[in-house]
């Protein structure tokens, strides 16, 4: 359940990246040196310098060109397959329902970039951290919306209430669909149990580069199955050993002290 | 203290004891850095972003004299709040961040008033009063010496004071009431051709 979420609207995005450059202003990023690829889409790659990007995907059906294009990052998923992948419980939720990464407990061991079914993770290799979206928590926290949903120009980020949201969500597909947009749907309602981003996509989601179904990775499950109850059998085994330790050292010590009576 | 095998290992056992227990979560989550206000304690400016016509309002956060922070104006009617790509980043025009993350100020800002003389090939350092004086001179000189005082307009004569040879722009990023006066100056002077950046 998330209280605050952002509303993705990429019917009336325009492909300006002032969320882009609003995230890079407020977070601090550096600015990312990059080859022209042949689309707008720059930098091509997340990483831990780039958190949100503009997507662009072009298409040439029978001569009709669609070009789409949204803003995306991290999604904050409520079953977040980052969180159940980290072996040092560095990525939680916070109180506001976002995802984020301690970085005092983050050992840059990139188990959440490869688990991410979204591929948002960024790897810092100069700090061997993982970095991504915040979902500017420090900015939800003081009441202020976030940089990119602040920044944008054309209303296609929505900050609000989840309910409003939703409800706006779904107020725009249908707006759509009376227009003529019978593809027009809502993404990230049900996906990983709900996302704080939740966009209203003017076509399939495969063709926005997003996953049709994200699912959090088999083997991040079984891993973290195995894994948590392993962590606290770890705990068990320290406690009895030190127990043990000392117990032993007293026996000792009776003994010597014993062997020692005896000689005298 | 004496350190002795013992005790070392006793001391070795508890700190490993203490770290597995902290990432087992029985310590509350580190707050994420940067849970106080990034911009708090800093003083607000407004301003007008000066890239392109529109003229969007900025309030610019400074602090110690460097601009921390800039964001759109929620208050302003032009751009309600919201931002482009190059507003976002307009903070970069008067400081840019160094390897190290330090501000330092752009060095490709201009600070001084760039001069460059008919037919020279390169720019000269100049003051601001020399500038000032050289372009109210030379505005007067050409006014005088091409003011048309009288035309013939439909087959007669009309008296209409004016000069084709000065061109006026005005600027976005002055408020209406500025462009007003720019606009009663430039017609006061006989100027004709008045422009301004935001033709959009």
């Amino acid at each position: 359940m998330k209280a605050q979420v952002c509303l993705i609207d990429a019917s009336k995005c325009i492909g300006c990246r002032a969320c882009q450059a609003a995230c890079k202003q407020w977070n601090q990023l550096p600015a990312v040196k990059t080859e022209f690829t042949g689309s707008y889409e720059n930098p091509p790659q997340y990483s831990c310098s780039t958190w949100t990007k503009v997507v662009f995907r072009e298409y040439n059906e029978n001569g009709r060109i669609q070009w789409l294009m949204s803003k995306q990052g991290c999604m904050h998923c409520t079953d977040a397959a980052c969180k159940l992948a980290c072996p040092t419980g560095a990525i939680y939720h916070t109180d506001e329902g976002t995802v984020a990464i301690d970085r005092i407990k983050c050992i840059g061991c990139n188990y959440c970039a490869a688990a991410c079914p979204f591929q948002v993770v960024g790897f810092d290799r100069v700090t061997n951290r993982a970095e991504k979206c915040t979902f500017c928590h420090d900015r939800l926290v003081n009441g202020l919306q976030p940089a990119c949903s602040a920044a944008c120009p054309t209303g296609s980020l929505v900050f609000g209430e989840e309910r409003e949201i939703i409800s706006k969500a779904q107020a725009r597909v249908e707006r759509l669909k009376y227009k003529g947009n019978n593809n027009a749907r809502i993404y990230g309602l049900d996906e990983v149990d709900g996302t704080a981003m939740l966009y209203v996509l003017a076509d399939k989601p495969e063709k926005y580069g997003l996953p049709a179904d994200p699912q959090v990775p088999l083997g991040t499950r079984i891993w973290s199955a195995i894994y948590g109850p392993l962590r606290i059998l770890v705990v068990i085994a320290v406690g009895f050993g030190i127990w043990a330790n000392l117990t032993k050292n007293k026996e000792l010590d009776k003994a010597k002290e014993e062997a020692q009576e005896e000689k005298e | 203290m004496e350190l002795t095998r013992r005790s070392f290992l006793k001391l070795a056992g508890v700190t490993a004891a203490a770290a597995s227990l902290t990432s087992v979560g029985y310590r509350k989550a580190q707050a994420a850095p940067g849970e106080r206000l990034r911009i708090r304690y800093t003083q607000e400016f407004h301003t007008i972003c000066t890239f392109c016509g529109v003229g969007c309002g900025i309030i610019c956060n400074v602090r110690d004299g460097v601009i921390v922070n800039a964001e759109g104006d929620p208050d302003h009617p032009v751009n309600e709040g919201t931002l482009c790509s190059k507003g976002s980043s307009i903070s970069n025009v008067s400081y840019v961040f160094d390897e190290k993350g330090k501000p330092v100020p752009n060095p490709n800002r201009l600070t001084n008033v760039l001069y460059r003389a008919p037919g020279s090939d390169r720019y000269e350092v100049k003051d601001w009063d020399w500038a000032l004086e050289t372009i109210a001179k030379r505005i007067k000189d050409t006014r005088d010496r091409t003011l048309e005082e009288k035309a013939i307009v439909d087959g007669r004569e009309v008296t209409v004071n004016r000069t084709n040879s000065i061109g006026w722009l005005g600027s976005a990023f002055c408020t209406g009431e500025e462009n007003y006066l720019f606009h009663k100056m430039a017609r006061a002077m006989g100027v004709i051709n008045i422009d301004h950046c935001a033709r959009l």
